[in-house]
């Protein structure tokens, strides 16, 4: 089969449900899925944040501090540390507000060179025809 | 794309469905997603229904869950079993979103 | 015949999302498909044994013990199941615990991929 492309689309905001911190763990977990899969099998993820889910992408989350549970933030810098590309949806970031100084760009203190992707919603739509399967969180 | 989404709430947060593309689409309404096919809020259709292309479906099992029958539902939307679901997921569809 | 996966997360109880993947799973495999199922988030309760039949609750496990009997392969999230307290003695039998990357190996082979997302 090769490299197969996964599109985890994320529309929900962080905390109140588990699902956007599922599409993050679940992308990372693609890491070590070669032990279930054939020689030359692969699963290439990209987290793409849509609608309101953009709200997870918000830097200076203290989930940890307050509430002794990893951040949001820590898994989407864990997943740009495995060079797994994380996509924002920029028509949704000036819907809400949000400018590109307000998000989570790098992880260079977790030592990722991979930042993230400000994308408009016709490149989620391309990447959308593009992967072989679609999970929507 | 040919993609078979699946709306399961009648009332939703995302917009999701609203911006989704693709050359054959397909809506198949199940759970609380039934009541856009048969609910006529201020007398109109759920906007759902006015997706442009798209075919739609309703899970006859869930409609009479909730009091409904093929009777209700709106003549864009074709009443369809679980093994048709099946069918239209293995042979008509290539990808799926459930919403 | 094709192999479905299905990626199943809704709560045991509550928004009948479970029964419907169990149904579509009997459904698929009445068709001659292979189906595969991943339980994950609040839906690994499920997969735990001992669950009383009431009437005012979904109640899957009959069905499902009668699918993995069937052939379907069923998996739950093992990390998703120790933070509910829900340990590896307290599994069907016929069931599998695994990590996340089993679900996305799956991916790989599997004709189509329905992920039924959480609440």
């Amino acid at each position: 089969m090769g490299a197969v492309k996964l599109l985890f689309v994320v529309q929900r905001p962080p905390y109140k449900s588990e699902n956007p911190r599922l599409a993050l763990t679940h992308a990372i977990a693609s890491q070590t899925a070669e032990i279930y899969m054939d020689d030359g099998d692969s699963v290439v993820p990209t987290v793409v944040f849509v609608g309101d889910g953009v709200l997870n992408a918000v830097k200076n989350q203290n989930a940890m501090k307050v509430y002794g549970v990893t951040s949001t933030e820590n898994h989407i810098k864990s997943s740009l540390m495995i060079d797994m590309p994380v996509w924002v949806c920029k028509e949704d970031m000036a819907r809400l507000g949000l400018k590109e100084d307000q998000i989570i760009t790098d992880a260079e203190d977790m030592g990722a060179e991979l930042k993230t992707t400000f994308v408009s919603y016709a490149d989620i739509q391309k990447e959308m025809e593009a992967v072989k399967h679609l999970l929507f969180f | 794309m040919k993609l078979a989404v699946f709306l399961s709430d009648w009332r939703r947060t995302e917009d999701t469905f609203e911006r989704l593309k693709a050359d054959k689409l397909g809506v198949v309404l199940v759970g609380n997603g039934i009541y856009h096919a048969v609910v006529k809020e201020g007398g109109k259709d759920s906007p759902v229904l006015s997706k442009a292309g798209a075919s739609f479906y309703v899970l006859s099992d869930d409609l009479e869950t909730r009091g409904y029958t093929a009777a209700n539902v709106n003549s864009k939307v074709k009443v369809i079993g679980y093994g048709d679901i099946v069918d239209l997921i293995m042979n008509d569809y290539e990808k799926t979103a459930w919403l | 015949m094709g192999e479905l996966t299905l990626g199943v997360f809704p709560s045991l109880v509550g928004s009948m999302s479970l029964d419907f993947a169990f149904k579509l799973a009997e459904a698929g495999m009445a068709k001659g498909h292979k189906v595969n199922m991943w339980l994950s988030g609040n839906a690994v309760m499920m997969a735990k044994k001992g669950q009383k039949a009431f009437k005012d609750y979904s109640h899957n496990e009959k069905k499902m013990k009668e699918l993995i009997g069937k052939g379907m392969e069923i998996t739950v999230c093992e990390a998703c199941a120790e933070a509910r307290g829900y340990h590896k003695e307290d599994t069907p039998e016929g069931m599998k615990r695994a990590s996340m990357d089993w679900y996305l190996a799956k991916t790989v082979k599997t004709d189509r991929l329905l992920h039924i997302g959480g609440e």
